[in-house]
């Protein structure tokens, strides 16, 4: 390249590279009103009236690539909102067992309150976490332990919701007769081996008898005179005299009345209030006021019992 | 008859307001990975691989003036950055050749890489802008593989309306 076309190209490049920082100089330091801000502002009153016009003409061909870039998306959006709907789902599951637990466990709670139990009782609520295995025995494992307050013979009670004025679902469930720290075992009172002392509501006679459980599952009220008048549907309620169960506590409704000529007692079918089939949560009475002998005395009789495995 | 030099520099007046018509008109309508292209640096890269750095310089400086107007921005900014890419531009093509019609791509990926980054460290310098990095992710690095992409359909573009001579037309080694 000739030097002087090379000189004269760095001196129109020094010229040049000044006069843009000139501008740039001159811009800043310039009124609104200024000449440059005035080019400017011409320049787009020339240009916005065509902007404005190509903005409207180019707009099908802008609806248009969305359309097909939406359309092109789409399927993945379907999938990834298809997962996520499942997700939510699983959420909406947990959301509800939540709702319907807390609701149980409100309703436990305002069941303290009522005066379904013996009056000074006090709660502690629990929740069933283990079953027999088989038909012969009946309990139920609960996760509440000595940690918790639980003693052995304790009465549980049942604690279901709806919170009404229906026993259903709240009444006698068994006692404790194996206690770990933070876990017991529960005899049912429909279990075999169970006895608890029982009156029957609702007339002057107050027909008393022995609740026991019989297989598969049913009650039965044994031990009641036969000269005693005891009607359909009565309410059947503990005693107080089995010295394990405080008095008052509901059991469940006569079912039906049987005598038999060679038993001097009449048989009493008694439909428990609660469904053992379906407990999720019971409560143990940790205080129960027990009528005649100290329940801490009772304590002592009973045999100490732990939560072993080996036999289950 | 008109003369040659002043046909020679109607052509490249015809580009510029060709470049604003079409900026205006279609390019700014059209944005393409959340940028758009811009035409004015795309033209002063692409005069100044075909003519080289003096003429490369001057359009740079027209250019960027314009693309200043056009844009609403600080007049003398695009013309400063733009005058350098076109004497940068036509020195690197006088210097080492087009060596092949790929270099268009990347001279004109890298001239739009190289002033956007610019731009945007005065945008930085003068407080009015995000995150330096945010801007490079968004706007940098996309724009420039915009400029990139659409600088050789513009130069055949050009060539076919004899605005710009052919490519190879100087240069044997051009591929």
């Amino acid at each position: 390249m000739p030097r002087k076309t090379l000189v004269r190209r760095r001196v129109a490049f020094a010229a040049l590279v000044l006069t843009a920082l000139v501008l740039m100089s001159v811009f800043f330091r310039e009124p609104a009103t200024g000449v440059l801000h005035s080019v400017q502002r011409t320049g787009f009153d020339v240009l916005s009236p065509l902007q404005g016009l190509a903005s409207r003409a180019v707009q099908p061909f802008q609806d248009g690539y969305r359309w097909t870039k939406d359309l092109l998306h789409a399927n993945r959006r379907n999938r990834e909102m298809a997962a996520e709907l499942e997700q939510l789902r699983g959420q909406l599951v947990l959301l509800e067992e939540a709702r319907q637990e807390n609701e149980r466990l409100k309703a436990m709670l305002e069941l303290r309150d009522a005066e379904i139990f013996p009056k000074g009782s006090t709660f502690v609520t629990a929740r069933v976490i283990g079953r027999s295995p088989t038909r012969w025995q009946e309990w139920v494992e609960i996760d509440k332990g000595t940690a918790d307050g639980v003693a052995l013979n304790q009465p549980v009670v049942g604690a279901t919701v709806p919170l009404d004025k229906s026993l259903s679902g709240k009444g006698l469930v068994g006692k404790v007769i194996a206690v770990g720290e933070h876990a017991a075992q529960v005899q049912l009172i429909i279990d075999p081996e169970s006895r608890v002392a029982a009156v029957v509501q609702g007339t002057t006679e107050r027909p008393q008898g022995i609740v026991e459980g019989m297989v598969p599952g049913k009650l039965i009220m044994d031990y009641v005179d036969r000269d005693k008048v005891v009607e359909l549907k009565r309410i059947v309620i503990t005693s107080g005299f089995g010295q394990i169960f405080p008095k008052g506590i509901p059991i469940g409704l006569v079912e039906s009345v049987g005598e038999e000529d060679v038993n001097i007692y009449k048989q009493i079918e008694v439909r428990p209030f609660v469904d053992f089939s379906t407990l999720e949560e019971v409560m143990v009475l940790t205080n129960p006021v027990i009528v005649g002998e100290k329940l801490e005395d009772m304590r002592s009789v009973a045999p100490q019992q732990d939560m072993g495995t080996g036999s289950r | 008859m008109i003369p040659a030099w002043l046909a020679d520099k109607g052509r490249l007046v015809l580009a510029l307001v060709l470049a604003v018509v079409l900026q205006t008109i279609v390019t700014s309508q059209l944005p393409i990975l959340g940028v758009t292209a811009d035409l004015f640096l795309l033209l002063t890269v692409l005069v100044a691989i075909a003519r080289g750095a003096g003429v490369g310089l001057v359009f740079g400086f027209a250019a960027g003036l314009t693309a200043d107007i056009v844009f609403l921005e600080p007049v003398g900014l695009r013309t400063f950055i733009y005058l350098l890419v076109g004497y940068g531009v036509g020195w690197y093509v006088e210097e080492f050749g087009l060596q092949s019609a790929w270099m268009v791509v990347i001279l004109a990926g890298t001239a739009s890489l190289l002033s956007q980054a610019v731009y945007g460290l005065f945008q930085f310098i003068t407080g009015s802008a995000g995150g330096l990095l945010a801007m490079t992710r968004l706007q940098i690095l996309p724009a420039a593989l915009v400029d990139g992409l659409l600088a050789a359909p513009l130069y055949l573009g050009l060539v076919r309306l004899r605005l710009l001579p052919r490519p190879d037309a100087g240069d044997p080694s051009f591929r």
